[in-house]
C-alpha cells in the first residue's frame, strides 16, 4: 500500500445536511403549479366552457352538460390508454378501428353461434388484448416506429373489419342481438344511465373517472408508472437499469387493447348492430386528446389527469358549435380552431409560469 | 497480466483472463486480461476503436464474450443481460446512457430499484423515503441539490454522473465501470467526477474507470491498462509508470518516434520534444515480457 | 429455475383456455342468433346458356357504406344469373374511380357500369370506353347528364330527385322545420340529398354534420342539435343506421321531433312498424345494380337497350311507412332491400 504514489484526489467531506445549493429559491406556489401541463389545459377547458356558456345558452341546461359530459367520456376513455402509450413513447394508430372491431367480433360470435352474449364479449376482450399484444411484440421485436407498425395494423384491421362482416353476415353490418340471452345484462353494465336529479347521465361518463383516478394512481404512486416514464423518456437508459422495457411497452399496448373493448362494448350495447367501417379517423382524435392534455409527443412526460380536460375540451367544443347554432358547413373549420385556442392558451400558461 | 501490488486476501471481485470478443469474421478483442480489487480504481485507457467499449459491454452484461474466462468472485460466468450483472453487484455509468432526462432526480435515483409499500393491490412508491434516502445519498457523496423534483436533465453534466454513480454505490453495486465519464465534460466538472470515483473508491467499491485521458487516469488510477487494437498493450501498477510514459503511451509516442526523422522535414515540428524509440521500447518490451506471477507484497 | 416456471405458466395457460372453451361451448343463448333465423329461401338461380362476359361495376361507394352494397348486392345477382363474371370496384374520390374505369377498360371486359357522381371527371374516360367499343350505362347518379357523357342507358334516379321527393312528403307531413343530417361532410351523394328536400320542403330545412365514424359522436351531436332547436319536428337521416341512432337522440333530448330517413335496412322495417321511425325513401338501390348488369348482358346477347337512349330507367323513389313495411320487411331482413 505504501508503495504507490498517493492518488491525487481524495474524498471530499460529507456536507452537513442543512445545507443547501442556494441558487435556486423557491417560486411562489402559484406559479409552480401554472407550470404543470394539467394546470395549463384545465384553464384551457375553463376558457372553452366559458366561452361556450356564454355564446350558446343551451349549454348552460344540466342535460347539455350531460350530453357533452357523454360525448367526452367515449373519447375520454380511449384517451386514457393512448395517453398512458404515448408517455411510453409510442402511437398506436390502430386504436380507432380496433374498437369496431371488438365490438365487431362479440356480436358475430354470438350471433353466429347463438351463445350467450357474454361470451362474445369475453372472446371479444382477448381478441382486442391479443391486437394490443401483437403491436407491442412487433415494435418491441423489429425496432421500428410504432407510428409505422400500428399504421399497418390500421389498415389490416379496417380491411378486416368489412371484409370479415361482409363474409359472416352477408352485410356491410351485424346483426341485431337485442334478443340474445344476457344482453340486457351487458347493457347494463356497459350502456346504462342513471339519473341525477331529473338529468340523465350515462354510465361511461362514471367509467371515465374512474379509470383516469387509476390511471393517474398508476402512473405517479407505482413501480410501473415510473417505469413508463422512463421507457419513454429514455428506453436504453431505462434498460440498462433493469426496467423490463419489453413488459412495459407490450403491456402498454394491451392497456389501449382494453380500453378499446370497453368502448366497442360500449358501442355494441348502445346500438345493438355495429357499422363495419366506422372508427377510421378516432385514433387521431384520441391522439389528439393525449397531446393537448400534455402528453409530449416524443415520450417521457405528461399525465393522465390533462387527457381528461383534453377529451372534455374536445367534447365540448364539438357540441358546443352545434348548440352555438353556428352556421354547419363551418364545422370542421370552428373546431380546428376552437382547438388550437385552446392549445395555444395551454402554451401561454405554462410559459408564463417558468418564465417569471 | 495481474496486479503487482495486491493486498494479501484481496481477491479480485471480476477477473478477465485473456477475455475476446468477436462478431463475426471482425476480433474487436482478444487476449485482454484486467483484475478489478475492492478499494482500487483499475483505468483502461486506449484511443476510440482500441476496444475499450467492447470490453465494457463484456464486464457489464450488454454482450458474452467468445473466447477466455471472465470470472466474478473466482466463478466464471456467462452474463446474458446487465440484470444480470446488476445482480451480481456489477454497476455500469455509461457515458450517454446514464439517466432519464425528464424524469425527477429522486426517479432516476430509484429506477429500477423503486421502494414501495403497501399490500398488493394498493402497493404504491413510498415518495417520501426515497426522496429523503436519495438527498442523504448525494449529500454522502457531496452532491447538494435544492430540489429533487427538478428533472435531470437540468443538471449539469458532471452532477448527472455523479447522482449516477451515487445511484450505483447506494445500491450496493461492488464494481463500478464508468464509461468515459469526462469525455463530454469541461475541467471543473471532470474534477467533480474524479472527486466522486475517489469517494466511490475509498467506500470499498472496485472501480473501472475508462477513459482516453491519461492526465484524469493518473488522478485516480491504482492500475493502468492500454488497449490498442483489441489488444493489451500495457497493463501495469501505478508504481510502475510515470504520468510522462503513460501519456506517452497513449498518445501513440512509439509511431511518433518511429517517424521521429520523416518529422524532421516537416516545418514546425519539434523533434525534440519527440522520444526517442530505444526509450519507449525499454517500458513496452518491460510490460510484455514480464512474467505473470510476478508480485510482491506491499 | 426459469424453464421450470416458464412451463408451469404455458401449462396454467393452456388448461384455462380449454376451461373457457369448454365454458363458452355450453353457454348458448335461448333466444335470437343465428339458429333463430328464418331459413330465407334461396331461389335457385337458373344460368344463362350464353357465352361467358365480363361487366365491371364502377361506383362511388366508400367503405362500409350500406346502401352501396345493397346496390353490388343487386349486381351480383344479375350477373350470376346472367353467367357474368363482375369485377366491382369502387371509391369515393372521383379521380380515382375514373382510374378504376380506365383499369376496367384495359382489361377488355365486355360492358362498364358507372355511377356519375361528378360527370367532367368521368368524361374522358367514357369517351376511352366507347372508342374501344365497350357499352357503357350509368346508374344512380347523374339522371340529367347521363346522355351527353354518351352512355347507352340509365337506371335509378339521382339523388336529387329521392331528396325533392322527401321534401315533398315533409310538406304533406305537415313539418314545419327539418334537420338534415349529413354523416360525411362533403360526400356528394348526402349532400345531393339535402339539397333535393331544401328545393321542395316549404318549411326550413337545417344541415348537421356529423362524424359518421363514431356513432357515441353522432347520437350526441343530434341530440345537441335538437336541445338547441326546439323548433325542429322532423329529423332527415341519409342512411338506415343513422335513423335507429335519431331515434335515440329524440328520446335523450326529449324532443317531439319525428325522424325520416333515405335508404333501408333489417332493422329498420322493425321501427317502421312501431312507429319510432316514420318513413323510409326506398330508391331500390338492388334494382339499379340489378339492371345496370342485366341491361349489359341484354345488350351484349340480344341487342337490347332501354329507354331508346332519351329516357332514363327510374327505379324510385318509393316510400315505405307504416302501411307498407310489412310487404317489404321480408326482403329487408334478408339484406336485399
Amino acid at each position: 500500500m505504501t508503495q504507490h504514489a498517493e492518488p491525487a484526489v481524495t474524498t471530499p467531506p460529507a456536507p452537513g445536511p442543512k445545507e443547501t445549493d442556494g441558487r435556486t429559491s423557491r417560486r411562489p406556489l402559484a406559479l409552480r403549479l401554472m407550470a404543470r401541463p394539467e394546470v395549463g389545459v384545465f384553464l384551457g377547458a375553463v376558457a372553452v366552457y366559458v366561452f361556450f356558456l356564454v355564446a350558446a345558452p343551451p349549454v348552460r341546461d344540466g342535460a347539455a352538460m350531460a350530453n357533452i359530459l357523454y360525448q367526452s367520456s367515449t373519447i375520454g376513455i380511449m384517451a386514457l390508454p393512448v395517453a398512458l402509450l404515448m408517455i411510453g413513447g409510442e402511437f398506436d394508430l390502430s386504436s380507432g378501428v380496433a374498437v369496431i372491431t371488438s365490438a365487431l367480433t362479440a356480436s358475430m360470435l354470438s350471433y353466429q353461434l347463438t351463445t350467450n352474449v357474454w361470451v362474445g364479449v369475453i372472446v371479444a376482450l382477448l381478441v382486442s388484448l391479443s391486437i394490443g399484444f401483437v403491436n407491442g411484440w412487433m415494435v418491441v421485436r423489429t425496432g421500428l416506429p410504432s407510428f409505422l407498425i400500428t399504421l399497418g395494423t390500421f389498415l389490416i384491421l379496417q380491411g378486416v373489419n368489412l371484409a370479415v362482416t361482409k363474409l359472416v353476415t352477408e352485410n356491410v353490418a351485424t346483426d341485431d342481438i337485442s334478443n340474445m340471452d344476457g344482453f340486457s345484462q351487458a347493457k347494463k353494465v356497459f350502456a346504462s344511465s342513471f339519473d341525477v336529479g331529473g338529468v340523465q347521465v350515462k354510465i361511461t361518463i362514471v367509467y371515465w373517472l374512474v379509470f383516469a383516478a387509476i390511471a393517474t394512481w398508476v402512473l405517479l404512486r407505482t413501480k410501473y408508472g415510473n417505469w413508463i416514464f422512463a421507457v419513454g423518456g429514455n428506453k436504453d437508459s431505462a434498460r440498462a437499469v433493469g426496467v423490463p422495457v419489453t413488459f412495459t411497452k407490450i403491456s402498454l399496448f394491451m392497456l389501449v387493447g382494453f380500453g378499446a373493448w370497453f368502448i366497442g362494448m360500449h358501442q355494441l350495447f348502445t346500438f345493438n348492430t355495429v357499422q363495419s367501417g366506422e372508427g377510421v379517423g378516432q385514433e387521431l382524435i384520441y391522439i389528439s386528446a393525449a397531446v393537448i392534455g400534455g402528453c409530449l409527443l416524443t415520450g417521457g412526460a405528461g399525465s393522465a389527469i390533462g387527457p381528461v380536460f383534453g377529451a372534455f375540451m374536445f367534447g365540448m367544443v364539438q357540441q358546443g358549435i352545434v348548440y352555438a347554432g353556428w352556421n354547419p358547413d363551418w364545422f370542421k373549420a370552428f373546431l380546428g380552431v376552437m382547438l388550437l385556442g385552446a392549445v395555444l392558451i395551454n402554451l401561454w400558461v405554462s410559459r408564463q409560469a417558468t418564465r417569471r | 497480466m495481474t496486479d503487482t501490488d495486491t493486498q494479501a486476501g484481496d481477491a479480485p471481485i471480476v477477473s478477465l483472463k485473456a477475455v475476446g470478443k468477436s462478431y463475426g469474421n471482425v476480433r474487436a478483442l482478444h487476449g485482454v486480461s484486467l483484475d478489478v480489487l475492492p478499494g482500487r480504481v483499475t483505468c483502461v485507457l486506449g484511443d476510440n476503436g482500441a476496444g475499450k467499449s467492447t470490453l465494457i459491454k463484456i464486464v457489464s452484461g450488454l454482450h458474452q464474450h467468445t473466447e477466455g474466462e471472465y470470472e466474478i468472485d473466482g466463478e466464471p460466468v456467462h452474463l446474458s443481460t446487465p440484470r444480470e450483472a446488476l445482480d451480481k453487484g456489477i454497476a455500469t455509468v455509461y457515458q450517454d446512457l446514464a439517466t432519464v432526462p425528464l424524469m425527477p432526480v429522486w426517479r432516476n435515483f430509484f429506477l429500477g430499484s423503486e421502494v414501495t409499500k403497501g399490500p398488493w393491490p394498493v402497493r404504491r412508491l413510498d415518495i417520501a423515503g426515497m426522496k429523503k434516502t436519495a438527498d442523504e445519498e448525494l449529500r454522502n457523496m457531496g452532491i447538494v441539490l435544492d430540489d429533487l423534483d427538478q428533472p435531470i436533465g437540468t443538471l449539469s453534466g458532471g452532477q448527472r454522473q455523479s447522482v449516477a454513480i451515487a445511484r450505483a454505490v447506494y445500491f450496493g453495486a461492488r464494481v463500478l465501470i464508468l464509461d468515459e465519464p469526462t469525455a463530454a465534460l469541461g475541467v471543473k466538472q471532470s474534477g467533480v467526477v474524479l472527486k466522486y470515483i475517489a469517494a466511490a473508491r475509498d467506500r470499498g467499491l472496485g472501480v473501472i474507470f475508462i477513459t482516453h485521458n491519461p492526465h484524469h487516469a493518473y488522478m485516480v488510477g491504482d492500475h493502468f491498462t492500454v488497449l490498442r487494437l483489441g489488444t493489451l498493450e500495457m497493463s501495469a501498477a501505478r508504481s510502475e509508470v510515470s504520468l510522462e510514459e503513460l501519456t506517452n503511451h497513449m498518445a501513440g509516442g512509439a509511431e511518433l518516434a518511429a517517424l521521429k526523422h520523416e518529422l524532421a522535414q516537416v516545418r514546425g515540428v519539434d523533434v525534440e520534444e519527440l522520444p526517442e524509440l530505444e526509450d519507449l521500447g525499454e517500458s513496452a518490451g518491460k510490460s510484455a515480457a514480464e512474467p505473470a506471477a510476478d508480485s510482491k507484497a506491499s | 429455475m426459469e424453464r421450470k416456471t416458464r412451463t408451469r405458466k404455458a401449462t396454467a395457460i393452456t388448461a384455462a383456455c380449454a376451461a373457457a372453451l369448454l365454458l363458452a361451448a355450453g353457454c348458448s343463448s335461448s333466444s335470437g342468433g343465428k339458429q333463430s333465423e328464418a331459413s330465407s329461401s334461396t331461389g335457385s338461380t337458373g344460368k344463362a346458356t350464353t357465352a361467358r362476359m365480363t361487366i365491371a361495376l364502377v361506383t362511388h361507394q366508400a367503405p362500409g357504406d350500406t346502401f352501396w352494397d345493397i346496390v353490388r348486392k343487386g349486381a351480383e345477382a344479375a350477373a350470376a344469373k346472367d353467367n357474368v363474371k363482375l369485377i366491382y370496384s369502387a371509391d369515393p374520390n372521383a379521380g380515382n374511380q375514373s382510374n378504376l374505369v380506365q383499369n376496367a377498360i384495359d382489361q377488355k371486359v365486355d360492358g362498364i357500369a358507372i355511377t356519375l357522381a361528378k360527370p367532367d371527371a368521368l368524361k374522358d374516360v367514357v369517351a376511352k370506353a366507347t372508342a374501344a367499343n365497350i357499352p357503357v350505362v350509368g346508374l344512380n347518379s347523374g339522371v340529367s347528364e347521363w346522355q351527353k357523357l354518351g352512355l347507352m342507358e340509365f337506371f335509378g334516379q339521382d339523388e336529387t330527385v329521392a331528396g325533392e321527393a322527401l321534401g315533398k312528403r315533409l310538406n304533406e307531413a305537415g313539418a314545419k322545420k327539418a334537420v338534415c343530417v349529413i354523416q360525411e361532410q362533403g360526400n356528394i351523394g348526402l349532400t345531393q340529398r339535402c339539397d333535393g328536400v331544401k328545393k321542395t320542403f316549404t318549411g326550413t330545412t337545417e344541415v348537421l354534420n356529423v362524424n359518421g365514424t363514431d356513432m357515441p359522436s353522432v347520437k350526441s351531436t343530434i341530440t345537441a342539435k335538437l336541445t338547441q332547436d326546439k323548433a325542429i319536428d322532423y329529423v332527415v337521416t341519409l342512411g338506415a343506421s343513422y335513423a335507429l341512432t335519431a331515434t335515440q337522440s329524440v328520446t335523450d333530448a326529449g324532443s317531439k321531433a319525428k325522424v325520416a330517413t333515405f335508404d333501408l335496412n333489417k332493422d329498420l322495417t322493425s321501427a317502421i312498424s312501431k312507429g319510432t321511425v316514420e318513413f323510409a325513401v326506398d330508391q331500390q338501390p338492388y334494382l339499379q345494380g340489378y339492371l345496370a348488369i342485366d341491361s349489359l348482358w341484354l345488350y351484349k346477347s340480344n341487342g337490347n337497350y332501354m329507354g331508346g337512349g332519351e329516357q332514363a330507367v327510374l327505379t324510385g323513389p318509393a316510400f315505405v311507412d307504416k302501411t307498407n313495411v310489412d310487404k317489404v320487411a321480408a326482403f329487408a331482413a334478408k339484406g336485399t332491400r
